[in-house]
Formats: C-alpha cells, sequence, structure tokens
C-alpha cells in the first residue's frame, strides 16, 4: 500500500505537536491535522496559557490589595475580563508564531480541518472552506485531547453556567461564582477568581479538594482560599444547577441547601474528545472511562494507531502530553526507548500553587509503613517572611532509614519551579542528606529544603537512639 | 473631490454630511430615555429585578408592549404573565432587557419620508443579526452576553444617516434619486453609526463592532465580537431574503470560515432557524 504520510498526528495541543517534531527529526514524512484555526490546543487557547496569564493578574490584584498602606487599591466592580487576561494575545500570538515557525522548519504538513477515521490508514478531511478528502498513513497517532464533561443535570449555556472551556468568555468579573468540583480545573479557577474579589463558593461530593495529595497540603489550600473569602463546601451532592431566569444560578444540593450565585463553573471533569474520529472505522472503542486504552508504548488495540495526552486519561499535564506524544512516535517509526519516567511532577496552579513528585505521604506510608516526613512551614523561612507567604509547606517523605528520599510535596507561591529540586534529588537517587550538605541562597524559598532535611535527620537520629 | 457615480445634488449633501461628521454636529437622534436607562441597568451590576421592572412600568406604552412579547406564543405559550415582576422572573432580567431595548429603539423613532419600509427591513435584519449572534456565540464558546446589544446596533448608521440625507436634500431644496440615497447610505453608515453610538455612550466593544463590522479582522478589543456579528448579519439575510442568500451560498461565505465552523456546525445553527424567526416576530410584537 502506498501512504502519503509515514505519520499523521491528529491534534496540534502539547501531545500531537511534540509527536509531529519528533517524527520529521527522525526523517519521516509528517502531517498534523488541527481544526482549529491556530495551533495549540485546548491547551493554549482555552485552558491553561490564558488561565495562567489571568492567575498572574489574579496575584497582582491580591498583592497590591495586600499592600494598601503601599497603593490604595480597589479593582472596579465591573471590571472587564479582558482587562484581566491583557496580555493573553501577545503570548498566544507568540505561541503561535514559535509553533507554526517549529513546524514550517522540520517540513511537517499543516492541514486544517476535522479528521475522521475511514479505515486504519485512512483519514478524511472536513474542511471549513474547501471540499473533504482523503490522506493515507503508514502510522496514526491520535491526540485530540478532551473536552469538558457535561452532568445531565446541569444546564451549560456558556451564558450564566460555564465549562472550563468557556469559562474566560466571561465578559465581565461575576459579583459571584458557584465552581463546581474539587479537582485541579476546580481549584484554580476558584481560588484565581477568589483572589480577584468574586465571591466563590466551591462544591464537591468528597470532603476535601485535590484528594490526591495529602491531607495537610490541601487544608493549607482550604485555609488559603477560606482566608480570601471563598466558601469550601465538601461533601455536599448537587442535584442541580440552572438560571433562576432572573438575573443568576441556583445550585441545589440533596440536603436541602441551595446556593445563589452570578455565574456558574462547572469542572466536573474532563473526557477524551473523539466525537468527531468515528474510532470505530479504524477498529477502535472506548474503555469504560471514555479514553482510548493503550499500552505501554501507547499504542492502541490497532497497530499502526497511537494515542498520546489527555485522550489516553490521567495525569492530563500538559508536560506529560508532550513526552508521550514524543514517545509514541519513536515507539511507531521504531526508535527503542527507555520506560517512561515514573517521577512525574504535577503542577497545580492555584493560588497557593501545590505541587507533588514521588510519593505522597499517604501513599509512602501504604508502601513503606513508618517513614519519616520532614516539614518545613514558609512562615519559618526567612524568604516566607519577607514576601508575606502565607499557608506554605514544603514536605520531604523518607523511606523508614531516613536515608531514601520517596517523594516531595510543596504548597505555597513558587511550589511549581521549587519542586525540581525534590525531582532531580529523586531522579539521582540522591539520600536525604544532599538537601543539609548543599548550601542554597540565602534568603530563598528552597531553603525549605535544608529545614525539612534537618527534620527528617533529627527524626532518624532519635528513631536510632530508640 | 466628487463622486463621480453621484448626481450634483448627492454630492452637495455628501460634502455637507461629512462636514458634520467631521465637526461632530451630526443630527443624532435621541437615545429613548428608557433605552439608556435599559443600557445602564444591565451593565449594573448592583441592578436588580425590581429596579427594571420599575425602570419599564415607568413608559406606559413600553411595559404594555413588553407584557406582549412576554406572553406570546415564543416565550410564554400558554400567556399566563400578569406582572412586570412576574414576567421578569421567568424570563430572566437580561431577556427582559433585550426585550425592552429592542422595542424601545426601533424603526419608529426616525423620521424618513418614504424610506419607511427600507428603515423597517434595516431593523429587522438588526434584531434578526443580533439573536443569530447569540447562537453563533454559544457554539464557538465565546461570550453571549454582550452580542444582542452589538447586534442590534450594528447598522444603527443606516437609518440615520437616510434620515440626514433627506433633511440635507430638504434643507438645500433638492432631491435625491434612489441610486444616490443608496450609493451614500453604503459610503457614510459606518462613520455615522461610530458618531451613533459614542453619542449614545455605548460600551466601546458596541462601538468597535459597528467600526469594524464590514472588515472584521482588523477589529482589535471586539474582533471575536465583530466576525460573530458578522456572521449573525449573513444568517438574518438568508433568514429574511433567502432568494439573496441561499443556503448553498450562506455555507460558503468566508466569515463562516473564519469562525471555523465546520458543515455540521453550520447546520445545527440553521435548525434554530424557525425558534429565531419565531423570537423575532415577538419581539416586534407580532
Amino acid at each position: 500500500m502506498s501512504y502519503d504520510f509515514d505519520l499523521v498526528v491528529i491534534g496540534s495541543g502539547p501531545a500531537g505537536q511534540k509527536a509531529a517534531v519528533q517524527g520529521a527529526k527522525a526523517g519521516k514524512k509528517v502531517a498534523i491535522v488541527e481544526r482549529d484555526k491556530v495551533l495549540g490546543g485546548a491547551c493554549v487557547h482555552r485552558g491553561t496559557i490564558p488561565s495562567k496569564t489571568l492567575r498572574e493578574n489574579a496575584l497582582r490584584v491580591k498583592n497590591m490589595r495586600a499592600n494598601a498602606a503601599l497603593a490604595n487599591f480597589q479593582l472596579a466592580e465591573d471590571t472587564e475580563m479582558v482587562t484581566l487576561i491583557n496580555r493573553l494575545d501577545q503570548v498566544l500570538l507568540a505561541h503561535d508564531q514559535y509553533m507554526r515557525k517549529q513546524i514550517d522548519r522540520n517540513n511537517i504538513t499543516r492541514i486544517h480541518g476535522r479528521a475522521k477515521f475511514i479505515d486504519s490508514h485512512t483519514l478524511e478531511i472536513a474542511r471549513v472552506r474547501d471540499a473533504d478528502y482523503c490522506i493515507k498513513a503508514q502510522n496514526i497517532i491520535i491526540a485530540t485531547g478532551s473536552f469538558p464533561r457535561k452532568p445531565d443535570n446541569i444546564a451549560v449555556d456558556h451564558e450564566y453556567i460555564f465549562d472550563s472551556d468557556s469559562v474566560l468568555s466571561m465578559l465581565y468579573l461575576p459579583r459571584s461564582l458557584t465552581v463546581l468540583g474539587g479537582g485541579v480545573i476546580a481549584s484554580e479557577y476558584a481560588s484565581i477568581f477568589q483572589a480577584l474579589g468574586v465571591k466563590v463558593t466551591m462544591i464537591d461530593k468528597y470532603p476535601r479538594p485535590l484528594g490526591f495529595l495529602d491531607q495537610d497540603l490541601t487544608d493549607k489550600f482550604v485555609h488559603a482560599f477560606e482566608s480570601m473569602g471563598g466558601t469550601w463546601l465538601g461533601e455536599h451532592n448537587v442535584v442541580s444547577a440552572e438560571f433562576d431566569g432572573l438575573a443568576g444560578v441556583i445550585t441545589r444540593c440533596d440536603n436541602g441547601l441551595e446556593i445563589k450565585s452570578e455565574k456558574l463553573l462547572c469542572a466536573a471533569g474532563r473526557i477524551a474528545n473523539v466525537k468527531d474520529l468515528a474510532i470505530e472505522n479504524a477498529g477502535l472503542s472506548l474503555s469504560d472511562r471514555g479514553l482510548i486504552p493503550v499500552d505501554n508504548n501507547l499504542r492502541t488495540s490497532v497497530a499502526n494507531i497511537f494515542a498520546a495526552g489527555d485522550v489516553i486519561g490521567p495525569p492530563s499535564l500538559a508536560s506529560t502530553s508532550m513526552e508521550q506524544g514524543r514517545r509514541a512516535t519513536c515507539n511507531a517509526i521504531g526508535i527503542i526507548m527507555g520506560r517512561i519516567a515514573s517521577t512525574i511532577p504535577s503542577g497545580i496552579y492555584a493560588i497557593p500553587e501545590l505541587s507533588a513528585v514521588g510519593l505522597t505521604e499517604q501513599q509512602a506510608r501504604d508502601k513503606h509503613g513508618e517513614v519519616i516526613v520532614g516539614k518545613a512551614n514558609f512562615e519559618e523561612i526567612a524568604r516566607g517572611q519577607i514576601s508575606d507567604i502565607q499557608d506554605g509547606m514544603l514536605k520531604l517523605i523518607c523511606a523508614p532509614d531516613g536515608k531514601e528520599l520517596l517523594g516531595v510535596s510543596i504548597v505555597g507561591e513558587g511550589a511549581t519551579e521549587l519542586i525540581h529540586i525534590g525531582q532531580m534529588a529523586l531522579l539521582s537517587q540522591s539520600p536525604v542528606d544532599i538537601f543539609v550538605e548543599s548550601i542554597f541562597n540565602f534568603p530563598t524559598l528552597a531553603e525549605a529544603y535544608r529545614v525539612a532535611a534537618l527534620s527528617v535527620i533529627g527524626q532518624r537520629e532519635q528513631r536510632g537512639k530508640g | 473631490m466628487s463622486d463621480q457615480a453621484l448626481s450634483d445634488a448627492a454630492n452637495t449633501v455628501a460634502g455637507q454630511l461629512q462636514h458634520k461628521i467631521d465637526q461632530r454636529q451630526l443630527d443624532v437622534p435621541m437615545l429613548p430615555e428608557v433605552a439608556s436607562k435599559v443600557v445602564t441597568l444591565s451593565q449594573d451590576p448592583e441592578s436588580d429585578a425590581a429596579k427594571l421592572a420599575q425602570l419599564i412600568q415607568s413608559d406606559q406604552a413600553l411595559a404594555g408592549h413588553v407584557m406582549h412579547i412576554a406572553n406570546s406564543a415564543a416565550y410564554t405559550p400558554n400567556a399566563s404573565l400578569v406582572s412586570l415582576q412576574q414576567a421578569i422572573t421567568r424570563l430572566g432580567m437580561n431577556l427582559i432587557s433585550d426585550i425592552a431595548l429592542a422595542a424601545s429603539i426601533s424603526a419608529k423613532m426616525f423620521k424618513a419620508p418614504g424610506y419607511e419600509s427600507h428603515i423597517n427591513y434595516i431593523w429587522r435584519h438588526a434584531l434578526a443579526t443580533a439573536l443569530w449572534g447569540k447562537e453563533i456565540a454559544r457554539v464557538c464558546r465565546r461570550n453571549v452576553e454582550a452580542t444582542f446589544l452589538c447586534g442590534l446596533l450594528h447598522s444603527i448608521g443606516r437609518p440615520v444617516t437616510i434620515q440626514c440625507l433627506l433633511e440635507l436634500a430638504k434643507k438645500n431644496d433638492t432631491e435625491l434619486t434612489e441610486q444616490d440615497m443608496q450609493l451614500l447610505e453604503e459610503k457614510y453608515h459606518t462613520p455615522v453609526g461610530i458618531a451613533v453610538a459614542q453619542r449614545w455612550q455605548m460600551p466601546q466593544i458596541v462601538c468597535e463592532s459597528i467600526e469594524f463590522f464590514h472588515a472584521y479582522e482588523n477589529a482589535n478589543l471586539a474582533r471575536e465580537q465583530t466576525t460573530m456579528i458578522n456572521g449573525g448579519a449573513a444568517f438574518a439575510t438568508h433568514l429574511l431574503k433567502p432568494e439573496v442568500l441561499g443556503a448553498a451560498a450562506l455555507g460558503e461565505l468566508p466569515v463562516l470560515a473564519d469562525l471555523n465552523l465546520y458543515d455540521d456546525e453550520i447546520a445545527t445553527l440553521m435548525d434554530k432557524k424557525d425558534d429565531i424567526k419565531s423570537t423575532m416576530e415577538a419581539m416586534l410584537g407580532r
């Protein structure tokens, strides 16, 4: 069979883009299909980058409020969202240009259209301007990402009730916002909007948000969120949420509680974006969880089709998706690779940030028993005091011998950057003592590593004496 | 400099109109007080339904009109609404604001003898544009809130231009041909529209969507909004004059491609045709 391309990648988000570039660099004839006019997928245009841009301004607003003695600052009540995401156009333009250049430089064929499987090697491309046509590829990588899950009892209309793809299209900053969910997206938006002065109520069926992290970390997050004026309602089952026909949204819980807010964000998870792909034509089907199942090599049940990124499910991090995309291509074209790193850091860009790498304390206890945990609260660190970083904590989780590092968890501003020090220690299998034997800049938040390590060593010595 | 396609009389009138625009001396019709207050109220985060009901009740004709529309089949099939407060509760403050705006700023505001039906069409088209714009915004997951106002006012410069041209011609004791009127309406409706929106102190997003309606790719703050309005206007033309813009031609318009609307998404929008038509007729009080 003759093919138009050695490799066709569907989707230009973090996974698709890296998959295509890897294929081209290996000398293959590659095409990337994107349904939007712009490259980058939801990560660049609807999620990660826009929300981080908003977050930067939310932090500025929060800091200006906190420093009222320096500047008598008050955000106007009718602040337009566009002023709060003011640099987004420049950020997106720069990103788009960079990606276009990279794709052109590597001679990757860019196809603006919507792909649909005809069979396992053939894709039909629907286009907005011209007639549809078909392409044939030896290997295909599905990197179409995800879109927001829409529960039956929530009437998302993108006017009063938004999902995580449309929430930033609000024209004005609302006075109040209900956030349904307790995951990463819900926690990020809830804390960002609260920092901007919106009255936020966050509701979830679980007792605490971000349940995959240790409780002491999420306690700090909830404390910080409530200190800003937010309300966390755990263990609440939402029965319905609808526009009240007047000027806002009513959210009803099964215990009779009713919450009124001007707008609502439904952040009830994301599902694989395969609705236009007709994957059944290629012999593929979704798992019970609505994801494309893959093996350790990111290969689907059809030999020449691979999948990477959100479409295969957790951890659904842009960082991981990029590596999955690259690996999917390598596996497809026969470049031998080692196993994907298991020490993937997770970064949650809430206010404050949270980040973790390796095992959590709970996971370590389940696996190793009496582990030793050293903590450093940011208020005990000079830089934490200077920068007025409240609710910050760094935690080192060590094996029962008190030497082997198993994981690092951090909550507080700078967590997503700080985590990489711990990640490198984990990857190089350094003993916890490295944080004491190394000299850190003073004053820095990184000094917290030293304080937490000293705590571990102290406990280790106590345990040795016992 | 004179325009070759225009009659001498039209060139004189055009010069005078341009002068009025340049000197900011355009005779802009007064925004009905109640419409101005509706815009202010709908943008005031402190406003509530009671204030809106009170405002609409202050204009007896408008209150009657709003109740008539609210009780029409498009909104309340069993015609059970008895009070404005109840209508606002049932239909929502934003929708009642839209109805009140569409009712208070209307074709009747303009005095243009001989051009009543043309202005009537412009107004029906603007209302349809506003309604289609909202649906496009929903499909594109862009802002839905401001689209109605932008759509409703995107062609406000047209009737004002016609009225000004007729007044100037009368003052010059001359007459303009139908061709003159058409050419001048095309030439001046955008600057006149901007002047009207500015005089009426409309939000920046409305002013920009008027300014860049025909070249939405040049819009800055309101690029998405303006593109959606332009697309909405195309759907409106198809709805009102399918003989001018058929379904196939509509689907081929560059603006729909610029909105990145695929064939199935256009088909989904087309399914809303009957709903939009009945909503529009209801809003016009028919």
